[in-house]
């Protein structure tokens, strides 16, 4: 039981929004589809759900071709960026708007009603009229309406884009754990990797109207398949591979490596100026700090690393250093061998 | 910002004027109204002139039920799709809306009058008047509904289509249900175009049958001197008016705030969609264009059927003495000097005012500019004629008259650009040293170029066709293309019927060509 998106296809001119993208989604799995903006993410989930036609490509609903279907009969619920409430009708009205096209009587219609905004925390709040509500409140309905009808799949594209930055982080948990208890699969698209990452367990990451990687949170940020990949993700240590020729224990590589920061420690100078501890795969260096800049709690340390002809972005909290850092200061950096990462492509 | 002096002096300018040649009309025809008991008490007792209130009123109603039956379809189609020729469309349906009456008049008189091209004469029918009056007015539905429903109907359309609701039950769920505010102020301003209709009677049905309560103003006013009778018509027809105005600045003040607009791309057409847009479609711009084209075909026509020919514009352009006619030289030149006058008059008090009313202290003014819209055009005349008897003798009752009528649609062409010009630009200019009038002339007029524009051209257009205040303050050598058509028209014989035919195609090339640049250089709210 599940969705196949195989190979689909769109495009504007000669623009290519969506170029040739697969896609699977489980049973009551939540998939993000993560990428800048402009890379296609929310042409692909409006194929999804039906409102635009590819030029190319199947949808397959649990074994049903459904490319063709149009969306009032696909059952996809689907959550707004912009919410999309409809301003005639009371937050009662809006929640119950699938279910009057099911043909559900009134009784039902408000049970399930109540059912939902109690399930977003919004009881009680029926006969409100959705322009007097809280932008997260019109969030919280938006979700309320379109799981109303119990949708196959729900389709939510940037729903958390337009909050500002504490109700995100709010939100975000909320949402995290609706997902997790609703016997519902969903595609979340979000260009916010900390959103995505919060709310799936399975991230794609989309960029210029492909699908680049797909994978466990771990395995997409831990092993990024390309450069683009791993800034994109916030890793900021890309080499070329030929340059760590002089690096012990990094991968002779003509492809770019990445060294992920989160697993270098920093200790105090010490004699010699490198050295390898082979018993636990690790190697270890003289470095100075080129720049040090605080951002809120965390230090960002720029490093070199003379021996290995290397430069390295390292970040962390304070009480990971023995003092204040300052730039000119020397200092030790402990790489491991699986910090090195071999990427497949740029 | 704290508002300026320059903001000060623009609302005094703009009030003082609007007091001066608005309102004391107005009170004078008041004055008038209560001073001469004898008249109020003759007009409320004869049974004739509480026909002319049902009749006027009836006539409305239909006319608007009418309207709105052809041009919701229309708007919602528009609403919903994009195709090959849509701007084009758009621009094509606002030409009824900027052409004069007259020039509507005899349009519909050369394919439906004695000598029409259909060879069907409906001259002096309700029905011709209720045509007439849908070219008028389609256009209002379609713009303001479908404008309405365009800028966010669409994307609420598609979250109802993924809660199971197709084009039809969205059509009825969402988008009719959205539409009533917006379709309720159209349909208000239909009502009220068509309650005041002067022109569009007097041309193609001069009879008293079917005379409006502004015709009845007018005929009491400029035949039978009937003052004090007029001046009754007159307060009734405010009451009624002013009451309809109202009701649409409240709606109209709904639609304004009520959906958020979005910029979104549109589907095309597709099934049963398409077959009704091009129903729609066909049927609207044979209504809008026939008359037109219609009108420059018998313009062009010899006397002995010949086409093209020339002799009707070369009779237009000879003076006949002995009937007082203002020839197509004349009349061109009067419209265009008028045209020109209140033009400019137009805009400098409509852009005061909006100033006054943006930047300054003067919000409470803000629904006011619409209170002429509520004035129709006979019954300001007739205000100048009591209120300025001097004037009369003297060409400027005319362009500021003009002006006023103008004035709704410059000030409401010039309120939205001004409101949407960023304030922190003038605040950024005053901290690098410009003072109020260097913000205005520097930062602020710049800027308002496309809309200054949009006002000017409705300026100009509505002075070329303005009809009804002009037939009360003209004199036989100041004479302007519609009087001078009217004139034609009212005299039997080919000949003259041909000089009208061609004054009016010359009034509808010029408007047109006015037209040209108002499209697409701004919105006005509307």
């Amino acid at each position: 039981m599940s969705l196949h998106l195989s190979e689909l296809r769109k495009h504007y001119g000669a623009t290519r929004a969506v170029d040739g993208v697969s896609l699977e989604l489980g049973e009551r799995e939540t998939l993000a589809l993560l990428g800048p903006s402009g890379c296609g993410k929310s042409t692909l989930l409006r194929l999804a759900a039906g409102l635009e036609p590819p030029d190319a490509g199947r949808i397959v609903l649990d074994g049903e071709d459904i490319t063709s279907l149009p969306p009032q009969r696909r059952r996809f619920g689907m959550v707004f960026q912009d919410y999309a409430l409809f301003p005639h009708l009371n937050v009662e009205r809006n929640v119950a708007f699938g279910l009057v096209e099911l043909r559900w009587s009134r009784a039902d219609q408000r049970a399930r009603v109540a059912e939902l905004l109690d399930l977003v925390g919004l009881s009680g709040l029926q006969d409100r009229r959705v322009h007097q509500l809280s932008g997260g409140q019109q969030q919280r309905v938006a979700l309320a309406r379109a799981l109303a009808p119990r949708p196959e799949v729900l389709l939510l594209d940037e729903p958390l884009s337009n909050l500002d930055q504490s109700l995100r982080e709010a939100l975000k948990e909320e949402l995290r754990n609706l997902l997790a208890r609703l016997p519902v699969r969903a595609i979340y698209v979000t260009h916010d990797q900390s959103e995505a990452f919060a709310i799936a367990g399975r991230v794609a990451i989309m960029r210029d109207g492909r699908i680049t990687q797909v994978g466990t949170r771990e395995e997409v940020l831990e092993r990024p398949r390309s450069a683009w990949s791993a800034r994109f993700l916030g890793h900021r240590n890309l080499y070329d591979g030929p340059a760590l020729a002089a690096v012990p224990g990094a991968p002779a590589a003509a492809e770019p490596v990445l060294l992920r920061a989160d697993m270098v420690t920093l200790l105090a100078p010490a004699a010699p100026d490198t050295a390898i501890d082979a018993g636990a795969g690790a190697a270890e260096a003289g470095a100075t700090i080129r720049r040090a800049r605080r951002d809120g709690l965390r230090w960002q340390l720029e490093l070199d690393v003379p021996a290995w002809s290397l430069e390295l972005a390292w970040e962390g909290f304070a009480r990971e250093l023995r003092e204040a850092p300052r730039e000119g200061a020397a200092l030790r950096v402990r790489v491991p061998t699986a910090a090195w990462v071999r990427l497949a492509e740029r | 910002m704290r508002p300026s002096w320059i903001s000060t002096a623009f609302g005094v300018t703009a009030s003082a004027f609007l007091a001066l040649f608005f309102l004391l009309p107005l009170i004078a025809i008041l004055a008038r109204s209560a001073g001469d008991g004898s008249a109020l008490a003759s007009v409320a007792s004869n049974p004739y002139y509480w026909q002319r209130l049902g009749f006027t009123t009836g006539q409305a109603l239909l006319s608007t039920a009418l309207t709105v039956a052809l041009g919701l379809p229309g708007a919602l189609l528009f609403a919903r799709f994009d195709f090959t020729g849509k701007r084009l469309l758009t621009a094509a349906f606002t030409i009824p809306f900027v052409m004069p009456t007259v020039v509507a008049g005899i349009g519909f008189l050369a394919l439906f009058g004695p000598r029409g091209l259909t060879g069907i004469d409906l001259r002096g029918t309700l029905l011709l008047v209720l045509l007439a009056h849908v070219f008028y007015n389609y256009a209002i539905v379609v713009r303001v509904v479908g404008g309405f429903l365009e800028g966010a109907a669409p994307r609420l359309l598609e979250a109802a289509s993924t809660l199971g609701a197709g084009a039809w039950r969205g059509t009825l769920r969402v988008s009719l249900p959205l539409a009533r505010p917006a379709l309720l102020a159209a349909a208000t301003l239909v009502f009220l175009f068509c309650f005041t209709s002067f022109g569009v009677i007097l041309i193609l049905a001069p009879s008293p049958r079917l005379a409006t309560l502004e015709v009845e103003i007018y005929q009491l006013t400029a035949h039978l001197l009937e003052l004090g009778p007029a001046a009754v018509l007159v307060v009734a027809q405010l009451v009624v008016v002013g009451a309809i105005t109202l009701l649409y600045t409240r709606m109209q003040a709904r639609v304004a705030v009520a959906l958020p607009a979005r910029a979104q791309t549109l589907p095309r057409p597709r099934g049963a969609g398409r077959w009704l847009l091009i129903v729609n479609l066909v049927a609207a711009g044979v209504l809008i264009l026939a008359p037109l084209v219609a009108l420059a075909v018998q313009a062009l026509q010899g006397a002995n059927g010949t086409f093209p020919s020339l002799d009707n514009l070369l009779g237009a352009a000879r003076a006949s003495g002995v009937l007082g006619f203002a020839t197509l030289g004349t009349a061109l030149r009067n419209s265009l000097a008028f045209a020109t006058a209140s033009t400019v008059l137009a805009l400098g008090i409509g852009f005061a005012f909006a100033y006054a009313v943006a930047r300054g202290r003067w919000h409470a003014l803000d629904q006011l500019s619409l209170l002429p819209l509520a004035t129709s055009p006979v019954t300001l005349g007739f205000g100048y004629l009591l209120a300025f008897p001097l004037l009369v003798t003297h060409p400027w009752g005319i362009p500021i008259a003009h002006a006023l009528i103008a004035f709704p649609f410059v000030a409401r062409s010039l309120l939205p650009a001004l409101r949407g010009l960023d304030p922190a630009l003038a605040a950024a200019a005053a901290t690098l040293g410009a003072g109020p009038g260097r913000i205005l002339h520097r930062v602020e007029l710049p800027q308002l170029g496309p809309a200054l524009l949009t006002a000017a051209s409705f300026a100009f257009a509505v002075s070329m066709g303005e009809f009804g205040a002009t037939l009360l303050l003209v004199r036989p050598e100041y004479a302007t293309l519609p009087v001078a058509i009217y004139n034609r028209l009212g005299r039997p014989g080919p000949q003259h019927y041909g000089a009208a035919l061609a004054l009016a195609l010359v009034l509808m090339l010029v408007t047109g060509a006015v037209m040209m640049l108002l499209q697409r250089r701004g919105r006005s709210e509307f």
